[in-house]
């Protein structure tokens, strides 16, 4: 899983957002290192509703513009829980293994 | 003309290369993503956010021209009993391909590439017969 992909899940993980909602929460939950352009964002979004990882949850209309909102399906919720599982744990190897060596090449 | 309908109309623009279907589907909530991350008084779109929508449009309308080019109209609505069809046959096609690189013919390559599309449009169909009811 890319990581856009990963962060647009976990932004989506809380509730339903629509786009640029997304935007800025991914942009907080990356710590401002991962801001989604409009074009990457859609391209992401069409794909995971193919994959039937989201779905669309309700439209709105603010200030005369349309807000689609998307949530998590449960099949996404489970595909996410998965991967930040699978980070977890190459993540804790990764901190123990530095522990370990000092952070040195010992050889 | 004010800089937000003038940069409304240059997003607008830019967004006309994506595919009809998908933009009468999501020009009008992409617009209001645009406008929502355009700064005060911003009145073109930045270099950046060009190019990735092209890129994004490109992407999406070679999509659509290969799934045209091999997926047949008669298998979308069978897709539910086709699917597996094409498959099956990725499998064959991906056996005498086998056979054929045994005997060293470079022709192999075709049978390989025919089993590739047959198992990716393969698949595509059976996401379709996962989304949409049948009709």
């Amino acid at each position: 899983m890319q990581e856009a992909t990963f962060l647009i899940l976990t932004a989506l993980a809380a509730g339903s957002q629509h786009g640029y909602g997304i935007i800025t929460d991914v942009e907080q939950i990356s710590k401002r290192r991962v801001r989604l352009r409009a074009g990457t964002l859609y391209t992401a979004l069409e794909r995971l509703r193919t994959d039937r990882l989201i779905e669309v949850d309700r439209e709105e209309i603010v200030d005369s513009r349309l807000r689609r909102y998307y949530r998590l399906t449960p099949t996404g919720a489970e595909r996410l829980a998965e991967e930040a599982d699978r980070l977890r744990s190459n993540a804790h190897v990764a901190m123990s293994r530095l522990e370990t060596s000092g952070g040195v090449a010992t050889t | 003309m004010s800089d937000a309908t003038q940069v409304e109309r240059r997003y607008r623009r830019l967004l006309a290369f994506y595919p009809k279907a998908f933009r009468r589907e999501h020009e009008q909530e992409m617009l209001s993503v645009l406008i929502a991350g355009a700064a005060e008084g911003q009145r073109r779109p930045s270099l950046d956010e060009a190019i990735d929508l092209l890129r994004s449009a490109i992407f999406m309308r070679l999509w659509q021209m290969f799934e045209k080019l091999f997926v047949r109209p008669y298998e979308v609505r069978h897709r539910r009993l086709l699917w597996g069809f094409r498959i099956v046959w990725g499998f064959v096609l991906l056996g005498v391909a086998m056979v054929a690189l045994s005997y060293g013919s470079w022709w192999a390559v075709w049978f390989l590439a025919g089993a590739a599309s047959d198992f990716v449009f393969g698949y595509r169909i059976y996401q379709i017969a996962q989304r949409q009811p049948p009709t």
